[in-house]
C-alpha cells in the first residue's frame, strides 16, 4: 500500500499569475511533480523549465480531451513523459547506455544498504549524475515510483509494460542507481 | 547583562548550527526513492513558469477564425 504524501508547492503561484482557475489548482498541484520528472529526465533546469511549461500549455489546450478515466496526474505525466521523450531524440545531447548495455547494471553486487549522504547541498547533483548514468527506462521508472502519488499499475500504463515487469525492472533500477550513486563519492 | 545575553544568544545559535549540521552529516535514507523524494521535496519549479504560461494562455486564447469565415466576410 502506498502511502499518500503532499507534494512540496509554493501556495497559490498559479493564482499570483492570474492562470484560469480550475487551470491554476491544477498547475499549482501537479507542476513540482511535473518540474521535477522534466529535470531529472532531462538533466537541465532551463530545458525543464522550457518542458513543463509546454506540458501545462499543451494539457491547457487539450483540457476538452481530459475525461477524468485517468486521474489528472497520471494524464500530466503521459504528456510530460511524450514531451520529454520527444526533447531527448531531438536534441540528442546525452550520453545514455544503450539498453543492451542494461546487463552491465545487472550483474554489479547488490547494494541493499542505506545510501548515505555526507553533504547536502550537493545532494541534487549526485542524484542527476546517477540518473545519468543509467539507462532511460530506469531512470524514468525510478523518478514514476518516488511519486507516491502513483501505483504500480499507474506507472506500468504510463510505460506500456505490465505490473509485474514494472516490478522487475524497478528492482535493476534501484540496484543500478545505487551502484551508480556509491561512484559519485 | 544585555552582552551576556546576547552572547549566550550567538552561543545557542552556534551549537542548534552545529547540530545540524551533525544531523546533515549523517542523513541516510533507506531506499532509492526515499532519496529521490527527499530531492524532490527541496526541488520546486520556478516562479517564472507560472508567468510564461500565463502569457501563453493569453495568446492562445484569442478566437480563431475558420477559413471558410474570412471568406464570408
Amino acid at each position: 500500500m502506498k502511502e499518500v504524501r503532499e507534494l512540496p508547492q509554493e501556495p497559490g503561484i498559479a493564482e499570483k499569475h492570474a492562470l484560469p482557475e480550475e487551470f491554476g489548482e491544477l498547475y499549482d498541484r501537479h507542476s513540482p511533480a511535473i518540474y521535477y520528472l522534466a529535470l531529472r529526465f532531462l538533466g537541465d533546469p532551463q530545458k525543464a523549465e522550457d518542458a513543463t511549461h509546454d506540458v501545462f500549455l499543451k494539457a491547457f489546450q487539450r483540457m476538452d480531451q481530459f475525461r477524468g478515466e485517468a486521474s489528472a496526474r497520471t494524464w500530466l505525466y503521459r504528456i510530460g513523459i511524450n514531451h520529454c521523450r520527444n526533447l531527448q531524440q531531438t536534441w540528442n545531447e546525452r550520453h545514455m547506455f544503450p539498453s543492451s548495455d542494461s546487463a552491465i547494471w545487472e550483474n554489479t553486487a547488490a547494494d541493499d544498504t542505506p545510501l548515505r549522504i555526507l553533504e547536502t547541498k550537493e545532494l541534487g547533483c549526485r542524484i542527476q549524475a546517477s540518473l545519468d548514468a543509467i539507462p532511460a527506462e530506469y531512470r524514468l521508472l525510478l523518478l514514476l515510483v518516488s511519486d507516491q502519488e502513483l501505483s504500480y499499475e499507474q506507472i506500468g500504463a504510463l510505460t506500456d509494460q505490465s505490473t509485474d515487469a514494472v516490478r522487475g525492472k524497478l528492482h535493476r533500477a534501484r540496484k543500478a542507481f545505487a551502484t551508480a550513486f556509491a561512484k559519485t563519492e | 547583562m544585555k552582552h551576556q545575553s546576547k552572547f549566550s544568544t550567538n552561543q545557542q545559535q552556534e551549537q542548534a548550527a552545529e547540530l545540524h549540521a551533525a544531523q546533515k552529516a549523517a542523513q541516510e535514507f533507506e531506499s532509492v526513492e526515499q532519496l529521490i523524494r527527499h530531492d524532490a521535496r527541496q526541488t520546486l519549479p520556478p516562479p517564472s513558469i507560472a508567468r510564461r504560461l500565463h502569457e501563453s494562455i493569453g495568446q492562445s486564447d484569442a478566437p480563431r477564425r475558420a477559413w471558410w469565415r474570412r471568406l464570408l466576410e
